[in-house]
């Protein structure tokens, strides 16, 4: 009971934070939706998780700002402690204070795969060598009856600048990250790259690489190793993971 | 005797002078970084908050679910409903619980609020229990999910004869030597008479019951959000620094493989209704008693699940909560592996 009356007596701070943390989530998760940089956090097929979340943030957001406006028809049941709220506002504050990116090379921890993750795909095998991804080509390499089959195919594929002591200076991979749910699943696979305009191209740039595919050795396994003609700087893609 | 009154549980003073300085040093440290772009520390804090911002994301919609679930049910499912219906015996309590997903739709973000509810309202131990680590797969969606990633077949019919069988044994262990009251936190146990009473002379409208409904909602989120957060931060963490190759090394064998998918379907803590397509990744590199146990243990526990246990229960059921499952999948898992001769 006494603390109702500790409610009624004065403006509750706490009630006002709760409404002003519900309105600033929703409006958060909006702003991922029409940015477009909800890319750069889950697999676009649970795009609509956020329009749900956003949705019911606003609901209860609208509810508490109701009950903060007429305290007398509609008081909260209990009182929540500051920290609690800190820690809810949480995701906020780091949203706000740093800016939105994509998991790109420096997430990279213990290396970069060079076999296939998920299930075969029938498309990728059926897709022309120009039009595969970086994924699709290690769905194609690793069903290949044997590594030269693919020799001499053309290819075209865009990803992120990746670098291990032990390469060549004419060498790099060319990477991606794939991702079946969420960036928590996040894994990066690549192609190795030989090309002369090596040098020119930073750790972590995106670029685009064109060429003929030689299976090669390439760190102790068979590659599919991109001969490149044509290495060209690009700018991050809009939807920068591979979903398998 | 001591009366557990409902209400927040809140910090001792010295630990929140210690939780407000290490909030603010945090945050004093996260602008300093986000004034200086381009350093690896800034890179590393940078990888960390999308990680985190990525578990949170996928998992916020199903709490907001689960809290405004548990919200309908406090004001409009009465406490004597809920008791009439109950199954007399321990073993027909956990079986029931674990098809009450059936009715309650919610993954392993959005159980926990309902459960906590469920007790408030009377539910039995075993129940709730076998509810709890049962219904993040006992559900129409997760049933869609698995069935679109693996079809109709011994991987779908493995998940869900081990969630079941799982989540009855704990259930029935717990509830055989723990009563409500010393299992569960006082803001989770059966409330008390003048609470029904309360409710039961005002007779609100359906208007005034809905709005009633969304505010405790609303409570149930920041009271479980917070779980949830710390949860996927120090998911977050454990991703940004510990390198998932290192752990794939150590994950052969049809012991080992086992206990390494279970451990990491505990650090990844992704939401049940997904976890499918996760372990679909892992088919080629692991044992099929691996992805079994994977998506079997994965709904039932995880880091951000296990901490929100720690609201609704207390310490030692936690415990018990968390290395029984473990230990009883892991033991499925190799017997599936020795029996498909791997």
């Amino acid at each position: 009971m006494s603390a109702e009356h500790h409610h009624h007596s004065r403006i509750d701070l706490a009630a006002w934070s709760k409404s002003l943390i519900l309105f600033g989530l929703g409006i958060y998760l909006a702003v991922l939706i029409f940015s477009g940089n909800l890319t750069n956090y889950i697999n676009l097929r649970f795009a609509w998780l956020a329009y749900v979340g956003a949705g019911i943030f606003f609901l209860l957001a609208l509810v508490n700002l109701y009950a903060c406006l007429n305290p007398r028809r509609a008081h909260s049941h209990h009182h929540i402690s500051w920290d609690n709220l800190l820690v809810v506002a949480f995701p906020l504050l780091l949203a706000l204070l740093i800016p939105s990116r994509s998991l790109g090379v420096e997430a990279v921890s213990g290396g970069i795969g060079l076999s296939t993750v998920g299930v075969e795909s029938a498309s990728a095998l059926t897709r022309s060598p120009l039009d595969r991804n970086i994924l699709d080509w290690l769905r194609v390499f690793n069903r290949a009856s044997s590594p030269a089959a693919l020799n001499g195919e053309s290819v075209d594929v865009s990803g992120f600048v990746y670098r291990e002591p032990s390469m060549e200076e004419d060498e790099f991979m060319v990477a991606r990250f794939t991702m079946s749910c969420c960036v928590a699943d996040a894994y990066p696979i690549g192609m190795p790259v030989r090309s002369s305009l090596a040098g020119d191209f930073a750790t972590g740039a995106w670029v685009r690489v064109g060429g003929e595919v030689r299976a090669e050795r390439f760190q102790g396994e068979f590659a599919p190793m991109i001969q490149a003609e044509t290495v060209a700087a690009i700018e991050e893609p809009a939807q920068p993971y591979l979903y398998p | 005797m001591r009366i557990d009154q409902p209400k927040t549980a809140s910090l001792a003073p010295l630990k929140r002078v210690i939780f407000v300085l290490i909030a603010a040093s945090v945050l004093g440290s996260a602008l300093y970084l986000a004034l200086r772009t381009g350093d690896d520390l800034y890179l590393t804090v940078s990888v960390f908050a999308t990680r985190f911002l990525g578990i949170f994301i996928e998992a916020v919609p199903f709490l907001l679910l689960g809290s405004l679930t548990s919200g309908l049910i406090e004001t409009f499912v009465k406490t004597d409903d809920i008791l009439r219906f109950l199954p007399k015996n321990r073993l027909g309590a956990a079986l029931g619980g674990t098809l009450l997903g059936l009715v309650f739709p919610v993954c392993e973000c959005g159980v926990v609020p309902v459960t906590r509810r469920l007790f408030r309202k009377g539910l039995p131990l075993s129940m709730g229990v076998a509810f709890l680590l049962a219904a993040p797969f006992m559900n129409p969606i997760v049933f869609a999910s698995t069935y679109i990633a693996f079809g109709f077949g011994g991987v779908l019919v493995g998940r869900a004869l081990l969630t079941v069988l799982v989540a009855v044994i704990v259930a029935m262990v717990i509830g055989s030597f723990a009563d409500p009251r010393e299992a569960l936190k006082p803001t989770s146990a059966k409330a008390c008479e003048e609470c029904d009473h309360h409710h039961a002379h005002g007779r609100p409208g359906l208007g005034a019951k809905l709005l009633s409904a969304m505010q405790i909602g609303a409570d149930d989120f920041f009271e479980m959000g917070r779980f949830l957060i710390l949860g996927s931060a120090l998911a977050a963490l454990l991703q940004t620094f510990v390198p998932q190759d290192s752990l794939l090394a150590l994950g052969s064998g049809p012991i080992m493989s086992v206990v390494f998918m279970q451990i990491l379907a505990f650090l990844l803590s992704v939401c049940s209704t997904v976890d499918s397509f996760l372990a679909l990744a892992f088919v080629n590199t692991f044992s099929t008693g691996a992805i079994i146990s994977f998506l079997s243990f994965g709904p039932m526990v995880d880091i951000k699940s296990t901490l929100m246990f720690t609201g609704v229960f207390r310490r030692k059921i936690v415990l018990y909560l968390v290395l029984l499952p473990f230990v009883l999948n892991l033991l499925a898992g190799v017997l599936i592996n020795v029996a498909l001769g791997y």
